[in-house]
């Protein structure tokens, strides 16, 4: 009798604990499973002849591969993959403009801001109280040609003509998503900044490092996994990102984005098969920069539990 | 297929579809089995009103507020309305019974055979609606569904050159027609054509004098692809439905667009002071000048069909029309509206003239038809080639 309550107990609490993920397995289930399988009913489904919308097929069996065999020829190859190519680059040095700016921001606020870092905190949260929409109709405005920032340009004579910012320029694009998905970024490295240990830190100083050497041998390193995360938070919105470049560049084909691909075949035509394969390509192309992620991350906690 | 400037803004709004999978999702509701037959018959005579509500089914911002109010005061009824963002969605959620709604407010021209054999719009009984008598004569029977049975038009309305006439001589525009496009180098990232894949492609293929604007001849594609893709380097082009407030605004310059663009620019988008006369709008002669209209339905098998029959009947009433003019931008498709009566009234200034068709610009107008699923990818095909800037 004793046993057995010895060993029921943990079990029962094991249970208890292990029915608090139900709801997250069913939302996953729910929005993610089901949702990645309807969308893949379209992709490999047919179009109704008559009214040409989307006519799924549930049944693996019956699945037709020939819009997804067609975009696959086009994304290696032919005109998607130049938007895939513009699509990347854009995220890459979206990125990189994040990382420049904020990690100095994240790093000043978890560690140098002191009795500051409340107030500041708040101000990297405001923009979210702004729609994001409204925030990049506000920037339409700012570099139109007679904007404000033309004007302080020419003011401080860094430019004797009004720049068109909205010319299709992909630097405005660039701009856009790394001004819009900047709070992403900072939010999570300040908090893996912020949980840095500051004994460890006191602990190179002591043994002789320089501040540059402290930061780029003790803090840098230990922010990696927080950098990570940041990284992948950002990315992944803005692969699927379409209205940043639309309405900074009013839709210029110079600065197409898979996400406007998608959103004309599946809005504007009468292909939802080509649109849903396209989702399918993109979200193959994410997960394995997702996977990648993972990998890093379980190999950088194996080797801390070493 | 053809979209609005009401599209965009509301397209945009759907920041929850990232990656798109909303729609594929909205695709995948409803009937495996695909479309049922037409339906063949009418409601009948003398019914009595249902109660309601009414639901309208209609682009965001497409009808004045004030006159739903008038027909939900007149007739002792609600009115909800659902939006939609493209009349390929539109097509989607009916066909998929995601919705039920009562009235097809804005069937798009080329969607309309397919809506009637698909079964998702009803015949209409006209002893509903005699107002339908002040329809424009050219369209009481429409290449698109004979003798108006399923549908009554709503709003009419032709493509060309919207532009600034105070950077550009009208006389300039007028002899250069559609060249205008491509010869504005002093003016890159100032021009724009229509976010629509046969309206935009076919403007190319006009451009170089070919006028059956249904081909689907696989060269005079590829040609046209070609000729559109020319204006990204040139003139550093956009693609866009929004220059009925670009242009007033002055971010553009020359753009291929809708008539009515100008009219709302004119009414609700010049900035205060600036002179209607900067506004120009251009289209070609008639027998050359692409036109179109939205049409409304009822339908099938909705709850309130009299009541939706009633409701149709009311927005062709002459004065409900000339108020919901006065708030949409869009031409009423009555022959009541004519250049003379809008510009009169002051909804239209005399520079804006040619945004308002003649009766022989309706009767003579190119239509974009239906041109079949192959019609169609190889136009897909192509402006999703125009728009990668491959």
């Amino acid at each position: 009798m004793t046993a057995a309550l010895v060993t029921t107990g943990p079990r029962r609490r094991t249970r208890f604990w292990a029915s608090f993920a139900v709801p997250g397995v069913g939302w996953l289930i729910a929005f993610f499973v089901v949702s990645v399988y309807a969308v893949m009913a379209v992709a490999f489904g047919t179009v109704d002849p008559v009214l040409r919308t989307a006519v799924p097929a549930w049944n693996p069996l019956q699945w037709d591969f020939a819009a997804m065999s067609d975009v696959l020829d086009r994304v290696f190859g032919g005109d998607l993959g130049t938007v895939f190519v513009r699509t990347f680059r854009f995220v890459a040095l979206s990125l990189a403009g994040c990382i420049l700016v904020g990690y100095p921001v994240a790093y000043y606020v978890a560690r140098k801001a002191g009795p500051r870092r409340g107030l500041l905190l708040v101000l990297l949260v405001l923009p979210f109280w702004i729609s994001y929409l409204m925030r990049m109709l506000a920037w339409t405005n700012l570099l139109q040609l007679d904007g404000i920032v033309n004007d302080v340009l020419q003011f401080l004579h860094l430019q004797d003509e009004p720049h068109n910012w909205l010319d299709g320029n992909w630097y405005t694009v660039v701009f856009g998503l790394t001004y819009g998905y900047l709070p992403f970024f900072i939010l999570p490295l300040y908090s893996t900044l912020e949980r840095i240990d500051g004994r460890l830190i006191e602990a190179g100083r002591d043994l002789g490092a320089s501040s540059m050497q402290t930061f780029f041998r003790i803090t840098l390193p230990l922010s990696v996994p927080g950098l990570m995360a940041a990284s992948v938070i950002t990315i992944l919105p803005m692969f699927g990102d379409y209205y940043t470049n639309t309405y900074l560049t009013s839709g210029s084909p110079k600065t197409e984005m898979v996400g406007n691909q998608i959103e004309n075949y599946l809005l504007g035509t009468s292909q939802p098969q080509t649109g849903a394969s396209l989702v399918l390509v993109l979200m193959a192309f994410l997960f394995v920069l997702m996977a990648y992620y993972l990998y890093t991350t379980l190999r950088q906690q194996r080797m801390a539990e070493r | 297929m053809t979209s609005s400037r009401r599209d965009f803004l509301a397209r945009s709004a759907q920041l929850g579809v990232l990656l798109g999978a909303g729609i594929p999702i909205l695709q995948a509701c409803g009937s495996d089995s695909g479309s049922s037959g037409p339906v063949a018959d009418p409601i009948a005579d003398g019914l009595e009103p249902e109660k309601g509500p009414l639901r309208v089914f209609n682009y965001d911002s497409y009808v004045n507020p004030d006159v739903v109010a008038a027909f939900e005061a007149q007739y002792g009824v609600k009115v909800e309305i659902t939006t939609f963002t493209t009349d390929t969605e539109a097509v989607t959620k009916l066909a998929s019974k995601a919705i039920e709604v009562d009235v097809h407010h804005s069937m798009a021209a080329t969607s309309i055979d397919r809506l009637i054999a698909g079964g998702i719009v009803q015949p209409l009984n006209k002893s509903y609606i005699p107002n339908f008598e002040n329809a424009f004569d050219a369209l009481k029977d429409p290449w698109y569904d004979k003798g108006s049975a399923h549908s009554v038009p709503y709003n009419f309305f032709g493509t060309g050159i919207g532009y600034r006439a105070d950077r550009i001589d009208p006389a300039q525009v007028e002899e250069q027609g559609w060249d205008t496009l491509w010869n504005a180098t002093d003016f890159k990232g100032q021009v724009s054509v229509l976010d629509d894949e046969r309206e935009a492609l076919v403007m190319a293929m006009m451009r170089k004098g070919i006028f059956d604007v249904n081909t689907t001849d696989q060269a005079i594609i590829d040609q046209a692809l070609a000729d559109l893709s020319e204006l990204i380097d040139r003139v550093s082009v956009k693609v866009n439905i929004e220059a009925y407030k670009n242009i007033p605004e002055g971010a553009t310059t020359v753009a291929h667009t809708w008539s009515p663009d100008l009219i709302n620019a004119y009414a609700a988008y010049l900035p205060e002071g600036t002179d209607p006369a900067v506004l120009g709008f251009w289209h070609p002669p008639a027998g050359e000048y692409l036109v179109t209209n939205d049409s409304m339905g009822v339908v099938a098998g909705c709850k309130n069909p009299v009541l939706a029959h009633l409701y149709i009947n009311f927005l062709l009433d002459n004065e409900i029309a000339e108020q919901n003019f006065s708030w949409v931008g869009y031409l009423p498709a009555l022959s009541k509206f004519d250049a003379d009566y809008v510009i009169g009234a002051g909804y239209v200034p005399e520079n804006l003239r040619a945004c308002v068709p003649t009766t022989e610009e309706i009767e003579k107008g190119l239509y974009l038809k239906p041109i079949g699923a192959d019609g169609d990818a190889k136009y897909t095909a192509a402006w999703s080639t125009f728009t990668s800037g491959a």
